[in-house]
């Protein structure tokens, strides 16, 4: 790369833009502008409107509002009482006794929602309390709650996994099959480090829940029911080839608003909440993947992309090596960035190498997703850390400290992913074929 | 002074309203094509038409998002300085902002002009004139810039931006 200089001050701008704290996706644009600048003779910003429009008026991209807006509807129903209600039953009898609740109520809320966030405080509202009252061990609630939440991005609908389909123009719902497979065995890997550590920790003394009859149970999940049917019909739509990604979120916006209807949840206020929400959580995101369109054009001009592939080919590096570095690089990147930013700012540069490397690009989305995860419970930045902070009034270091197990867990996670690769492709392979 | 901030105010609201209007219609507009498939009918042009109501639909949200505190950032370092240094910054990140906004506004006008000029049509088989639906994107960006601006604008003369953090919203962006 004889022009090293040029680079380094494009890098320059980047980490300056991204670093003070402008608006992600307006940063985007800037460096993307210096760079056309600086590498090519084309009129800037005609060739910047262009990019942006293609990319902001894509068919493929409805798919994202429309599930931000059929979580958004769920997340103002009853579901969060319904969900303790409705599990605690059932996971009564469990080693490790309710804590599962949070877990099992985080991944079939992650199946409704996109936002970790929103799946915290769904589930955190009713079992934080409920948990404290049987007087589990405060570090595992907390812990597994912060842990078990980041698998809103991996269980679809995902919009991290949109938004990279998106990017990279893979199926979406390829990429949501790819993910519920290790979306399921990371769930199953937090459930038996609670049942081990409730057989091991000598803080360990919940009360015990009253005994119920079958009965009993199945009538306190009658609420919970309905919510699964709907994950059902929408995962299953996909699956069988009835509907595209962004026809199986239009039915799960009416069937979450029919739901929402039944239950006497629906008003005027709760309907237009949802949808204002919905509005704005998706312009959020579509700035920043204009930005990060306009960025990929400029960044193929700077030649970075495909000198960092040549690079990374002369190092003769294994796959598991690249993979290893690119783990230590999103870790790193995702203390300071959220994972949809970190996903489209890479991805021009990465998919290159990784194509090269022969990795399955569908396999690798699940890959960057776990990885982006783990970010949300480290400090400085983890999300999921301040919503908990805000929830529990706990100082960030205990909690940072009860979500680090849950860390390894994920860090392990990426391991068994690598081992068996089947876990991601094995589904999406298998799809039937859609209507496109 | 009152009229001019309860006109923008407006504006901000009205074009955040129209924008979960557009997002109705795309869902109206998908159940169209799945009732259509269904039947056997063809409804020709509709995944273009989602595509134009999703641009719409963002650039309409971008102001009210912004004034929401939705749009992310990154704030560490905002956050860890004291309030004279942060201000300076944050009047940094509204002009760089407020700067590029409007470059893209710009081009947006041009962008849509030679569209209408040229007759510009959809290559899909809608066969839109797109500066029609280009125009709901310019409209957009240029609520865009005058939010930014009004909020440098406040920052300069009264010390602070009307933005608290969202990070409800934000937290889609994990």
């Amino acid at each position: 790369m004889e022009d090293l200089n040029i680079i380094i001050l494009f890098l320059f701008v980047l980490f300056l833009l991204l670093g003070s704290g402008v608006w992600v996706g307006l940063a985007l644009m800037g460096v993307a502008w210096v760079g056309m600048e600086l590498f090519t003779n084309r009129p800037v910003g005609d060739v910047m409107l262009t990019t942006v429009w293609s990319a902001s008026s894509s068919w493929t991209l409805t798919a994202l509002p429309l599930f931000i807006w059929m979580g958004e509807i769920l997340y103002r129903t009853r579901l969060s009482e319904d969900m303790f209600k409705g599990l605690s039953p059932w996971m009564a009898g469990l080693p490790g006794g309710l804590v599962h609740t949070n877990i099992v109520g985080c991944t079939v809320f992650a199946a409704v929602s996109g936002s970790s966030a929103a799946t915290l405080t769904t589930v955190g509202k009713m079992s934080i309390p409920e948990l404290r009252k049987r007087a589990y061990p405060e570090n595992m609630v907390i812990g597994t709650l912060a842990g078990a939440a980041t698998l809103g991005l991996m269980i679809p609908p995902s919009l991290t996994l949109i938004v990279y389909g998106v990017t990279i123009n893979e199926s979406i719902s390829k990429l949501f099959f790819a993910g519920i497979l290790p979306g399921l065995v990371l769930a199953a890997m937090f459930m038996a480090y609670v049942a081990v550590m409730s057989r091991v920790s000598r803080r360990w003394n919940p009360n015990p829940e009253p005994p119920m009859t079958f009965g009993e149970r199945v009538s306190n999940s009658r609420f919970l029911i309905p919510v699964i049917c709907l994950i059902l019909v929408v995962i299953g739509s996909m699956y069988l080839g009835y509907a595209t990604a962004t026809e199986a979120a239009a039915f799960g916006v009416i069937g979450g608003l029919v739901l929402a209807a039944t239950q006497g949840s629906l008003t005027w206020k709760s309907f237009t909440e949802s949808l204002m929400g919905a509005t704005r959580t998706s312009a959020m995101i579509a700035l920043i993947l204009a930005g990060a369109a306009f960025l990929s054009l400029s960044m193929g001009f700077t030649g970075l992309p495909r000198g960092l592939a040549d690079l990374i080919a002369q190092m003769e590096l294994s796959r598991f090596e690249l993979l290893m570095v690119l783990l230590v690089f999103y870790i790193i990147l995702g203390m300071f960035l959220d994972g949809i930013s970190s996903v489209v700012l890479t991805m021009a540069v990465v998919e290159p190498m990784v194509r090269e490397a022969g990795i399955d690009l569908i396999w690798f989305g699940i890959f960057v997703v776990v990885v982006v995860e783990m970010a949300q419970i480290t400090p400085p930045i983890g999300f999921n850390l301040f919503v908990l902070q805000g929830m529990t009034d706990h100082e960030m270091g205990f909690i940072a400290k009860a979500a680090f197990p849950m860390f390894l867990i994920m860090v392990l996670m990426v391991f068994v992913l690598i081992l068996f690769p089947e876990l991601a492709t094995w589904l999406p392979d298998n799809i039937r074929q859609g209507p496109g | 002074m009152t009229a001019l901030r309860r006109t923008l105010d407006f504006v901000y609201l009205a074009s955040g309203v129209l924008a979960a209007l557009c997002l109705i219609s795309i869902l109206l507009l998908i159940v169209l094509q799945m009732l259509a498939r269904w039947t056997g009918e063809v409804a020709p042009g509709i995944p273009e038409y989602a595509g134009y109501f999703m641009a719409a639909a963002s650039f309409l949200a971008f102001a009210n998002a912004l004034n929401t505190g939705s749009h992310i950032r990154v704030s560490i370092v905002v956050n860890a300085l004291s309030q004279g240094p942060r201000r300076l910054l944050n009047i940094w990140c509204f002009g760089i902002g407020a700067l590029i906004a409007w470059y893209f506004v710009y081009y947006a006008g041009r962008f849509v002009y030679w569209s209408w000029k040229f007759k510009d049509i959809s290559q899909g088989q809608d066969r839109t004139e797109l500066w029609i639906p280009q125009s709901f994107v310019l409209l957009g960006a240029v609520i865009f810039a005058i939010a930014l601006t009004d909020h440098l604008l406040a920052l300069i003369f009264k010390g602070d931006h009307r933005i608290a953090r969202n990070i409800e919203d934000q937290s889609f962006g994990e």
